[in-house]
């Protein structure tokens, strides 16, 4: 086995994750629920844990509808938490709360468990050299599904995030599509996480599209950044990993933090400031 | 002498309930595998508690209140030492409040003393040298050689803190080695067809169990615990495996199976979970079901390769 038999699934993984995340990236960062992944998946690996309590292996269908059913269930916390203004409370607060409480509960039923729970930890972790080909596939067809729901109902759904006041104003039952919402993310967010594990997965989630924030603002302009970025970072992220000798995810994940500081400063020297 | 059997008995069963009325030795032991060993020795003298139970990291113990509350109350702490408790154990010692547990003092046994360590850093060890253990691997158990050196210790140290039960001590112990003989032998008979047998491991903590049963350890997977592989390690590893003929991956129960089960469906070698200590499973009853159960685990996974 060649290294680039080795490294072409990690990258082709990435590149499939830069679609979608780019994508959700943009819509996540309008709504201003930045951490939400990190929420969506600690909510998801409590459902994984409780299946394997109830005697499910961690890997099995089982598990992973379970871990589906708790995204769901976090899913409508997110949507009927939203408080349109109303009150002082941020969205970004249940956000934390539902993580910090998800995490915690995670923790007291494997402290419960009477074995071989402790991997449980490695859950958010990931190794993205580790996916397989049909791991692959799978999440790609779950990503274009995903993909074009977003597409058909794109008027919705961008209307909701970038203008709620208009959105409200042409009568849209806000909390519903905002449970769509969730739910398609957390359905991306389940199976990105299990590859990638959290970090990597914030990262393609946040960094190409705050890039692309800097430089444009039509949303068309935007995407097509946020994805050459996420190809072209994660492609050199895959290969500063050979060469340096160091782990795939958390190299990506630096070379990120370095292009979106290489490109503010470019914006700085280069640009006129965009108007918002 | 038909009058003399039933005195005896009488005196015997007084005898008995005398002790049981006793206050019992409170052990503590940081392993289950340690806290089997002590009660094998120590018999209905003692009563053990382990810190860490087996299906748990010992590296990483999330200490609980009742930890303090079991050393506030120990007679006798027996660590595996050589810095494996160093994470939780220090703290929870001075929080107890219990002078007798202090290390230097007669209730704190390090159970490493003695034992063959292995993977002793010659030179000095510094921090670029990544997660070394500075005195030795300290996985020490896993040779059931180790296991009788750890229970003569417990054996001479409950002596000294518990004079009365010195008969007690040495028939257990007696009793223990001898069960030990006999099963050392059976397991070195079950693994002898595959001395020489090449392994990978996740992490580097089978080093003891290798040597006693004649494996030979060529990789590891993940050679830093928490930092996944780097590109370069892993197809090393796979390739590794591959001109080796390596046949099995061997992982501690509490990693996740991801990146073994990836490098295993590349190579061809099959992930055997081996458990490094008692209460690993259910099953994993004591000392010796521990190794019953990995020589077991080992064997079956070996078996599938022909």
């Amino acid at each position: 086995m060649s290294i680039f038999q080795l490294l072409l699934p990690a990258f082709v993984a990435s590149l499939i994750l830069t679609g979608i995340h780019a994508y959700l990236g943009v819509h996540v960062v309008e709504r201003g629920v930045i951490f939400v992944d990190l929420s969506l998946a600690q909510i998801a690996a409590l459902g994984s844990t409780v299946a394997y309590l109830l005697g499910h292996d961690l890997h099995s269908t089982a598990a992973y509808l379970y871990s589906l059913g708790f995204t769901f269930l976090g899913a409508a916390i997110f949507a009927l938490s939203r408080v349109h203004r109303k009150t002082r409370i941020p969205q970004e607060a249940v956000i934390g709360i539902v993580y910090a409480v998800s995490a915690a509960v995670a923790i007291l039923v494997m402290s419960k468990a009477t074995q071989e729970t402790e991997h449980l930890k490695e859950m958010l972790v990931g190794n993205i050299l580790s996916v397989t080909w049909p791991e692959l596939a799978k999440t790609a067809v779950l990503y274009a599904l995903v993909g074009v729901f977003h597409y058909i109902f794109r008027k919705r759904f961008l209307l909701i995030s970038m203008d709620e006041q208009e959105a409200e104003r042409q009568g849209l039952n806000i909390r519903f599509w905002d449970f769509l919402f969730y739910v398609s993310f957390g359905f991306v967010v389940t199976s990105s996480v299990a590859i990638a594990g959290v970090l990597l997965v914030f990262c393609f989630l946040i960094v190409p599209s705050v890039t692309a924030m800097l430089f444009a603002s039509r949303l068309g302009t935007r995407l097509a950044i946020g994805w050459t970025m996420g190809a072209l970072v994660s492609a050199a992220g895959v290969g500063l990993s050979f060469v340096m000798d160091l782990p795939t995810g958390a190299a990506i994940v630096g070379t990120f933090g370095l292009a979106l500081l290489l490109l503010a400063g470019v914006r700085k020297a280069f640009f006129k400031p965009i108007a918002a | 002498m038909k009058r003399t059997l039933p005195i005896l008995l009488a005196f015997a069963a007084l005898a008995s309930f005398g002790s049981a009325a006793e206050a019992k030795l409170r052990v503590v032991t940081s392993l289950q595998d340690l806290a089997s060993i002590a009660q094998a020795v120590g018999g209905d003298r003692v009563e053990t508690f382990a810190l860490a139970k087996g299906y748990q990291d010992p590296h990483f113990v999330d200490a609980k209140p009742s930890f303090v509350l079991q050393l506030s109350r120990a007679d006798l702490l027996i660590v595996a030492g050589l810095e494996l408790e160093i994470g939780y154990l220090p703290p929870l010692i001075d929080q107890s409040r219990n002078d007798k547990v202090h290390p230097g003092n007669p209730g704190y046994l390090d159970a490493s003393v003695g034992a063959n360590i292995l993977q002793r850093p010659t030179t000095q060890v510094t921090r670029a040298m990544g997660d070394v253990h500075p005195y030795g691997n300290p996985h020490y158990w896993t040779d059931p050689a180790n296991g009788r050196v750890v229970a003569r210790a417990i054996a001479a140290r409950l002596t000294q803190l518990d004079a009365a039960g010195a008969a007690a001590y040495q028939k257990n112990l007696a009793a223990f080695e001898a069960r030990l003989t006999q099963k050392q032998a059976e397991w070195q008979a079950k693994m002898a067809p595959y001395a020489g047998t090449k392994v990978v491991t996740f992490h580097d903590s089978w080093p003891n169990f290798a040597k006693a049963f004649k494996l030979v350890i060529v990789g590891h997977v993940e050679p830093k615990p928490g930092i996944p592989p780097s590109p370069t390690h892993t197809l090393e590893t796979i390739n590794l495996i591959q001109t080796q003929k390596v046949p099995v991956i061997l992982v501690e129960p509490y990693f996740d199976r991801k990146t073994p089960d990836y490098i295993a469906g590349k190579s061809g070698a099959a992930v055997v979970i081996l458990y490094p200590s008692v209460g690993g499973t259910p099953a994993i009853k004591d000392y010796f079901s521990l190794f019953d159960t990995d020589i077991d685990a080992f064997l079956a996974a070996m078996k599938g390769k022909k």
